[in-house]
């Protein structure tokens, strides 16, 4: 159903999978390899989350990040704080993420987007604060260490196969819902809620439905986080990232399924050349820029005139014809 | 059974766009709406499918008090529109413009799309061969892979039409739907509601286009700056020399 200007094969996710095999050969045995690409799996999730929101359902959400934190503090302080196990960790980010995404969207979609993006940037400081304020349930400012690593992947190369194993489980669920019913009704009100209204669709279910959903993805992704690094703390998952999250979904193409994956990786590779962290902003601003001039459907959502493996690529463009036809009378 | 709009009178602010306004509609049957711009034909759609709220008076379809009843639940519940100013995703092909109209039948919600279950794969199998059944009725099966912004006018509205059917509704409320049409497309358009309306479906259409009022519908009800002027049929309007003179003007003669 979306057009996919790049890597069009039947399945999205069969692209991915061969890149991804392509990366497990190239870092195969290399730590820093493996611990940049299991990153770039985590933003990758996320970015996924920014893509099913923003660009599908046209939410515009600052808390990407903090849904990933919510994931992240819930799995460890019950694997740190009651020794409980990381998998019941999981189900904790996945259902509070989802939970706190619907009641907030269902509160608020009723206004404007606008609103809705506010409130999630409120959610972010809100949710900074309680991690602060939290004592030794939350670790306070330093934070909860001695995460444990999942029994599953206890390596670094197995947490490679695991992170990106739930970034092709979340394109292949993506793509399931993006080419329903459900799906195509959320790109309906995207563009024109009262359009979808007069297809009968309930909007504000709908979209708080698919904002919960991207709730969860970035739960999900706070999981792989925590027990990745073993570490949470107040200034890990913040504001600063949802937005650069943000970017890089923008920067790969929102609408495309893949776009945000791809934004990730070519934004987490350019960090790892940046000479220093305090750049990070300066670069992020001019890439955006950039991107907004060049090619503002992102890398992916764009169709570049190159030539490509498969002919036939690029559909005909023909002027937009909104002008009514002549009326007979 | 039918549509049944009693005393009904919507507000905006001062502007009392409709007042006391009664119509019926019954299963199988054509109600033209005829009216200058602004005298409320717009707006007696959007109270009937709950995209306005009205100040008094009732709505009932089969039966049933509508007016608390949110609009999407109105569609679902058999109810299908177009708008006068078609409202579409320029960038999304005709295709699945049509689909999109499908939402109401398609049973499997958001989690089981999400995974894609043998149901939810079946009903889109199901809902994608009776697209095609459809963009073949409207003689679009062509324009499947054309992006909506490229179509001229007169096919947008057909596609519009297409989309309003694909939920097998039992009322359809058409907004100027041959506005821009060609003679042939007018023509595919009219065999296509009279094919609806022998399957039992009620239409009520809104039409400036006064040969196609004539051609379809057994009972017109003119609207003027919100209230009634006349309702009856469309030959005695056509002799009832003040609504000739006051919409028609003398061209009409």
């Amino acid at each position: 159903m979306n057009s996919y200007s790049l890597f069009t094969w039947r399945h999205p996710a069969l692209s991915l999978l061969m890149i991804v095999s392509v990366g497990t050969a190239a870092s195969y045995g290399h730590p820093f390899l493996l611990d940049n690409s299991i990153m770039i799996g985590i933003f990758s999730l996320m970015a996924l989350s920014v893509g099913i929101s923003y660009g599908q359902a046209g939410i515009l959400s600052l808390a990407t990040a903090t849904f990933a934190a919510i994931g992240a503090f819930a799995t460890a302080i019950l694997t740190v704080n009651y020794r409980l196990s990381p998998y019941l960790g999981l189900l904790a980010a996945i259902l509070l993420p989802t939970v706190c995404a619907y009641l907030l969207a269902r509160c608020i979609l009723r206004l404007s987007p606008l609103p809705l993006s506010i409130a999630t940037f409120v959610l972010g400081g809100l949710v900074e604060v309680l991690i602060k304020q939290g004592g030794d349930f939350t670790g306070g400012y330093i934070g909860l260490s001695g995460i444990p690593r999942l029994s599953i992947a206890p390596s670094a190369q197995a947490m490679h196969f695991l992170t990106w194993a739930v970034v092709l489980l979340v394109v292949v669920l993506c793509v399931s819902l993006m080419n329903s019913s459900t799906g195509r009704a959320i790109n309906t009100a995207r563009h024109d809620p009262l359009r979808a209204v007069a297809d009968g669709v309930d909007v504000p279910h709908l979209l708080s439905n698919t904002f919960a959903f991207s709730g969860a993805i970035a739960g999900v992704a706070g999981w792989l986080y925590a027990h990745h690094i073993t570490y949470i703390g107040p200034d890990s998952l913040t504001t600063q990232v949802s937005i650069t999250v943000l970017l890089m979904a923008v920067v790969g193409g929102v609408k495309v399924i893949l776009g945000p994956i791809f934004g990730a990786a070519i934004l987490m590779v350019v960090v790892l050349y940046l000479p220093a962290a305090e750049s990070q902003g300066m670069f992020f601003g001019s890439i955006l820029v950039f991107m907004l001039l060049v090619a503002p459907n992102g890398l992916l959502g764009s169709r570049w005139r190159l030539p490509t493996l498969r002919g036939g690529l690029e559909r005909p463009t023909s002027p937009m014809l909104l002008m009514p036809a002549k009326e007979e009378n | 059974m039918g549509i049944e709009v009693s005393n009904v009178t919507v507000r905006f602010g001062g502007i009392t766009a409709l007042s006391e306004v009664s119509v019926s509609l019954s299963p199988g049957q054509i109600v033209a709406v005829i009216g200058a711009n602004g005298s409320g034909k717009s707006t007696l759609f959007n109270s009937i499918t709950g995209l306005v709220s009205v100040a008094s008076g009732s709505i009932r379809i089969d039966d049933d008090e509508v007016i608390r009843i949110p609009p999407h639940r109105r569609i679902a519940g058999g109810l299908a529109r177009t708008f006068q100013t078609p409202r579409f995703d320029p960038r999304i092909t005709v295709e699945k413009a049509v689909l999109c109209g499908f939402y109401p039948v398609a049973r499997s919600g958001f989690v089981r799309s999400l995974l894609h279950t043998p149901g939810s794969a079946r009903e889109e199998r199901t809902i994608r061969r009776e697209c095609d059944g459809i963009l073949a009725l409207f003689k679009l099966d062509k324009l499947r892979s054309v992006p909506m912004g490229e179509l001229p006018m007169g096919q947008v509205r057909l596609v519009e039409v297409a989309r309003s059917v694909a939920n097998k509704p039992k009322y359809l409320l058409l907004d100027e739907p041959a506005a821009g049409l060609t003679r042939v497309e007018q023509e595919l358009l009219s065999a296509e509601i009279r094919n609806l309306v022998a399957r039992g479906v009620g239409v009520l259409l809104v039409e400036h286009n006064f040969n196609l009022v004539q051609q379809l519908s057994e009972h017109v009800v003119v609207l003027d700056r919100g209230s009634i002027l006349f309702t009856g049929a469309p030959a005695e309007l056509a002799g009832n020399r003040a609504f000739v003179d006051a919409y028609l003007g003398t061209s009409g003669h």
